[in-house]
């Protein structure tokens, strides 16, 4: 008897317990959670500074932020979106959106905030572009990063430098003179610090110089939306990928040798002193600030060649189509367009708001750093990568056979060697874009 | 008319004792019962994903895309030509041989030096024993400090003897070393105990007598102690091959960095599959690399099962 009532008496609370959840699966837009994740958790903050004036909209919406690391966060959403587990608002970088919109998982932007895109002068087409199909927005874009040059003020002063390099020849000039060398010729000091590890991250900055002396990215936009093609092999350019490598192996190798691989690098060596120049996004500013807090630098503009611009991310704030949270998701990604919360982006993460018509004059006077990342530079010319599904297969492998090729030093003034190179790294890139069956010839 | 007398029925007790007394005379029927719901279990835990993961290995499936075209033996024939894979396998054998021979060789030494001092013999296994149970992340990131190439303790102490900066983690060559010691570091002390074990169970009457017979110390471990040993070595080579052929945390805390100054990006076999899978998003293809990883953990066992069976 006992045991009867025991069983009746769980099972009795058992149905309770799914009648209590039954409300808070119901489809009611106005209860329930609304679930963000991010893969840049630095920029959490304005999202929960957003939440009190949120909160009075929807007073019975939790939002929940999750925040992860980059690749990890990128491999769970791939992994919950198509299962239908992942968050209700998709916060995308620009080259994992293409995954989200070529597999239907991205709801209609609303009219006002699609205007807001679209308009030329609120939101740079640069940035509109990749996020739009058939001139159709599918997310707002957000923030952006973008590349330029951190050079170190009391390293310049000691080796009577006056200025940052205004072009590619003058950058590796400066290096060479800025370089600090031990009595048994070992690098104490980096002129500059090169990226010479991690294929994607290397291909990047390899791109960077590649850009300025041929006005091309290694990978763009092909003529169908989601190809793309490699412009190693375009006429001139090849001539010019190969200079550049000989570049860098001259400076990892022999007397002109201005890095090391065995030194502290990337911001954490410019940080520590250790390197006199870096190339780098807005974010190393509030980095080298708090780890380096006895650094005094300056930024400034890549230095140019042929053409003259920098390389651009940026992050796209999206509403998955499955959420059941549509309309408050779109609300909130409303409110996170006012000016105090892109202050608390920029403040709190480095990273730059997108909204033209929003102004960070005031926060530009307390923070000159920012100078190079802020100003508008006329003849400056904003990239992105090209959108596509195979972007970081294509520059991971292809940045490996680049930065395989800076520890060769019998690539040194040999340009046969180096031309080998750069067709291997085209060939690699074309493998797989065609085996992803984006490939534009 | 029937001359049948009816039997009074059994109470219940009776009548389960003699369900049970069938039930084990029947023995598959008793072997059905004990160990069903566990191979249901390991089945569906265990050989399901397997499977699972065969089937997906002759598709092209893209975690991100609808469609999923079957291409046969197409991911298999790929692995022919995709060099970063080789390189993965190439990386995994020597840091798992390496690892593998480190390890256990310097944890039966161990074990035979610690047995000669008893009274001391379980505190220092404790210690020993302190990394086995220290989480991969935070050991690797202690040992990321120490491989620093500017601010790492092991560059200063070498730099006592004349030996200048080394890049470490950055090196190609030297990753695999750095990669080797941590593995051994970590896994050292499990062995010494799994050894300790099986030296404390070789009677101490057939060392005696070898003493007796004017044996010396190699010869007692050439004669005595390693054969005794064979079981308890044979689970510890494959328990270790096993480890290390799938070695991924280290490898990745290591050579990762949220500050964009990675390591040399150094490939094994898992990081590849997970590079592929929830990076690339080629999952079909990582389920091939997968079916190719299980095949060979399982070759090599086969080889080491056949290498120390009993003669």
């Amino acid at each position: 008897m006992k045991r009867r009532t025991v069983l009746a008496g769980g099972a009795g609370l058992a149905l309770a317990g799914l009648a209590g959840q039954r409300p808070a699966r119901a489809a009611d837009p106005m209860s329930g959670r609304l679930s963000i994740w991010l893969g840049y958790g630095e920029t959490a903050p304005a999202y929960q500074q957003a939440l009190p004036a949120f909160k009075q909209m929807y007073p019975n919406i939790q939002v929940e932020i999750l925040s992860f690391d980059l690749h990890e966060y990128e491999a769970k959403l791939s992994v919950a979106v198509p299962t239908g587990n992942g968050p209700d608002i998709l916060t995308l970088h620009d080259y994992v959106f293409p995954h989200y919109y070529d597999n239907d998982s991205l709801d209609d932007v609303p009219a006002d905030l699609a205007k807001v895109v679209n308009d030329p002068k609120i939101i740079d087409p640069v940035f509109r572009d990749v996020c739009s199909r058939e001139g159709k927005p599918w997310g707002v874009p957000w923030w952006k990063g973008s590349r330029a040059l951190f050079y170190n003020l009391d390293h310049f002063k000691e080796a009577g430098l006056s200025g940052p390099p205004k072009t590619m020849a003058e950058l590796w000039d400066y290096a060479e003179k800025l370089t600090r060398k031990n009595a048994d010729g070992s690098i104490s000091r980096a002129g500059i610090t090169l990226r010479l590890t991690e294929g994607s991250g290397g291909l990047q900055k390899f791109d960077d110089m590649y850009y300025v002396m041929t006005g091309h990215q290694i990978l763009e936009a092909g003529p169908k939306p989601g190809q793309v093609r490699i412009t190693l092999k375009d006429k001139g350019n090849i001539d010019a990928a190969v200079q550049l490598l000989l570049d860098y192996v001259a400076h990892l190798h022999g007397p002109k040798k201005v890095d090391d691989w065995a030194l502290k690098h990337d911001t954490q060596g410019f940080a520590n002193g250790v390197a006199s120049m870096l190339m780098r996004e807005d974010w190393a500013v509030a980095f080298i600030r708090k780890n380096g807090p006895d650094i005094h630098f300056g930024t400034a503009p890549v230095p140019r060649a042929k053409a003259w611009g920098n390389f651009n991310l940026v992050e796209i704030l999206s509403v998955s189509k499955i959420s059941k949270m549509k309309k408050p998701a779109w609300d909130l990604i409303r409110l996170l367009q006012e000016q105090k919360y892109l202050d608390t982006v920029l403040q709190e993460s480095g990273w730059v708001p997108l909204r033209m018509d929003r102004d960070f004059s005031a926060f530009l006077g307390k923070n000159p750093e920012y100078k190079a990342f802020l100003e508008p530079i006329p003849g400056y010319q904003a990239y992105l990568e090209p959108p596509n599904i195979a972007y970081v297969e294509a520059t991971t492998r292809t940045g490996d056979v680049i930065l395989a090729a800076y520890r060769d030093a019998s690539l040194l003034n040999n340009p046969a060697g180096a031309k080998a190179v750069i067709s291997k790294a085209y060939d690699t890139a074309a493998n797989i874009l065609k085996r992803s069956g984006i490939f534009a010839p | 008319m029937s001359g049948a007398i009816a039997t009074p029925p059994l109470p219940l007790s009776a009548r389960l004792a003699k369900s049970w007394a069938t039930l084990k005379r029947n023995h598959i029927g008793f072997v059905i019962c004990a160990l069903g719901p566990v191979l249901l279990l390991f089945g569906l835990i265990r050989l399901y994903p397997i499977a699972e993961t065969f089937r997906l290995s002759f598709y092209d499936y893209h975690i991100t895309r609808r469609s999923s075209p079957f291409v046969g033996l197409g991911n298999y024939a790929y692995l022919f030509e995709d060099s970063p894979f080789h390189d993965a396998l190439i990386n995994t054998i020597c840091f798992a041989a390496f690892a593998v021979v480190g390890t256990l060789l310097l944890a039966l030494a161990a074990a035979v030096l610690l047995r000669s001092i008893e009274k001391a013999a379980p505190v220092l296994e404790m210690l020993f024993y302190i990394p086995v149970v220290t989480p991969w992340v935070p050991a690797s990131v202690i040992w990321k400090w120490i491989f620093d190439p500017t601010y790492g303790a092991l560059n200063y102490a070498l730099s006592f003897f004349g030996i200048p900066r080394l890049g470490w983690l950055q090196d190609p060559v030297l990753i695999l070393f750095a990669l080797v010691v941590v593995s051994i570091w970590k896994m050292v002390g499990y062995f010494i105990v799994i050894f300790g074990v099986g030296l404390r169970a070789i009677p101490e009457e057939l060392l005696e007598a070898a003493d007796l017979d004017g044996a010396t110390a190699w010869q007692k471990l050439r004669g005595i102690v390693l054969p005794l040993l064979r079981p308890i070595i044979l689970f510890s080579v494959v328990t270790c091959t096993i480890i290390n052929i799938n070695v991924f945390a280290p490898v990745y805390v290591l050579t990762a960095s949220s500050q964009g100054a990675p390591a040399y990006d150094f490939k094994v076999l898992v990081g590849e599959i997970y590079s592929n899978g929830f990076v690339y998003y080629h999952m079909g293809y990582a389920g091939a690399q997968c079916v190719v990883l299980l095949l060979f953990v399982m070759s090599l066992l086969f080889v080491q099962f056949l290498a120390f069976r009993e003669k």
